[in-house]
């Protein structure tokens, strides 16, 4: 008996050694969690704020987002990266006009998204930084308790950083919409893809 | 079995069932210990895998897909455009109907509760992946969840003790040995699969209290339809906004579930 509540008190004192490890906090404030964190506090600011969900301030509210969106979000890199192979063949006028449907497609997606919040928690979970190319993890707590792992993708242009993909659970957006335009292109053309990319953003 | 009892008498059950208990609280920690920092987490070895060329190549244009193989499109897309009738006339007025009569909070709990009792399918598929401390933390998890919890209606495990479900199932173990997705298929009413997930949902079947319980073939219908219509109710509008987004929703929904699993196995 005696020697059971001997090993009953190395066991304990073992899991509460493995407590006060799990306990030991670390803050993740790096250079890219802050860029994103930033701009995520922007748009929470904005849409959380009573005044600006008055109707007539609707127009205000969509320019404020959409303005917070263009900082920190690298339109062309992104509208390149879906393309992939068909880029090269493009000639400027057609990438021009691409690389603003595809952003105001992304963008209104976007709004969509962040014109729903309800107070969800977003929390950073770390950073990583290879060269010019950086991730940022962060988790998103909805009200129902599920959690989403979302993932950003940067790449450093200058001395700023710029949003180029965002994973959802894994998800990534830009290999999907890459997906999606090189089906219609090898299907039927580009200009077809063009055409459901207009109709896309006026029916928006 | 009356016997043994006896002689082990009720302190003996008492002894046994506190040295699971520690048990389970053991491997949760193993896992809160993996998940926290200070070692490496498995965020950290997830990245260190993603750091996958792509990311740093500078011909991306050029970029290799991976897409899956849909040799049989025709029937798929014919299955989706089914689905997608289905969700929008039946589906969705149903959970609406529903959403009005039970709060959220309550759809959330009973939500819990089908997930609390598919813990055989998470458990076994942890350890079939070699990973006992997931095994650990579904076990702790039910016990908590059932306990705590109240029948799992509650996600104490999670809310008190910050232990997270591990999403394992067995089309994930099958890839994680190494199996490709073989071919997309579009199931009528269950939606985007593959070959390889759909052996593993039929295998998980054997591992699914609701396959078996209760015994009139009616009622468990009954039970799967709403446990269909309460999660259909919880993510109602999450399909109208991919559609929206998407600019051919079929191929969008198809890599969409493609890069899902395969984010799924790696982790």
């Amino acid at each position: 008996m005696a020697r059971r509540i001997g090993m009953m008190t190395i066991g304990s004192a073992f899991i509460f050694f493995l407590i006060l490890i799990g306990l030991q906090e670390k803050v993740f404030a790096g250079e890219l969690t802050e860029k994103v964190k930033d701009t995520t506090d922007k748009i929470i600011a904005i849409v959380s704020n009573q005044e600006m969900k008055q109707p007539d301030k609707a127009a205000e509210r969509k320019r404020l987002i959409r303005q917070a969106i263009d900082e920190r979000f690298d339109w062309e890199e992104m509208a390149r990266r879906t393309l992939a192979r068909h880029w090269t063949g493009r000639n400027d006028t057609e990438k021009k006009e691409f690389i603003f449907l595809f952003g105001k497609l992304l963008e209104r997606t976007y709004l969509d998204k962040v014109e729903g919040y309800s107070g969800e928690k977003v929390n950073y979970e770390g950073e990583t930084i290879d060269g010019d190319y950086g991730t940022v993890k962060v988790g998103i707590m909805t009200t129902q308790e599920k959690s989403i792992a979302v993932l950003y993708r940067l790449k450093k242009k200058g001395p700023d950083w710029f949003v180029y993909d965002i994973s959802i659970e894994g998800v990534s957006l830009i290999n999907n919409y890459r997906t999606q335009f090189n089906s219609i292109i090898t299907k039927s053309s580009f200009q077809d893809l063009m055409k459901r990319l207009r109709t896309n953003v006026e029916e928006g | 079995m009356w016997r043994r009892d006896k002689v082990l008498g009720p302190l003996g059950m008492k002894r046994k069932f506190f040295s699971v208990i520690l048990v389970c609280c053991f491997f949760s920690l193993i896992d809160i210990r993996l998940a926290w920092p200070g070692s490496l987490s498995p965020f950290e070895i997830a990245m260190a895998d993603s750091k996958a060329p792509h990311d740093h190549d500078e011909e991306y244009y050029e970029e290799v897909e991976d897409e899956i193989y849909d040799p049989i499109e025709p029937f798929n897309r014919a299955m989706f455009v089914f689905n997608d009738r289905l969700y929008f006339w039946v589906l969705k007025p149903v959970a609406e109907v529903y959403n009005e009569i039970l709060p959220e909070p309550l759809r959330v709990s009973i939500r819990n509760f089908f997930l609390n009792l598919l813990t055989p399918v998470r458990a076994v598929n942890c350890l079939l992946q070699g990973k006992i401390d997931g095994f650990g933390t579904e076990l702790g998890r039910f016990l908590i969840n059932t306990t705590m919890g109240v029948y799992g209606f509650g996600d104490a495990a999670a809310v008190c003790f910050d232990i997270r479900r591990r999403d394992e199932d067995l089309g994930q173990t099958i890839g994680l040995y190494g199996v490709g997705p073989g071919i997309y298929i579009c199931w009528p009413v269950f939606g985007p699969s593959s070959i390889r997930d759909t052996i593993g949902m039929v295998g998980d079947g054997f591992l699914n209290p609701l396959y078996f319980w209760p015994q009139e073939a009616a009622y468990r219908a009954g039970i799967s339809g709403l446990r269909v219509v309460n999660s259909t109710s919880l993510d109602l509008g999450e399909y109208e906004s991919i559609k929206k987004a998407a600019l051919d929703a079929y191929v969008a929904l198809r890599d969409g579930y493609h890069q899902y699993r395969k984010n799924k196995i790696k982790d």
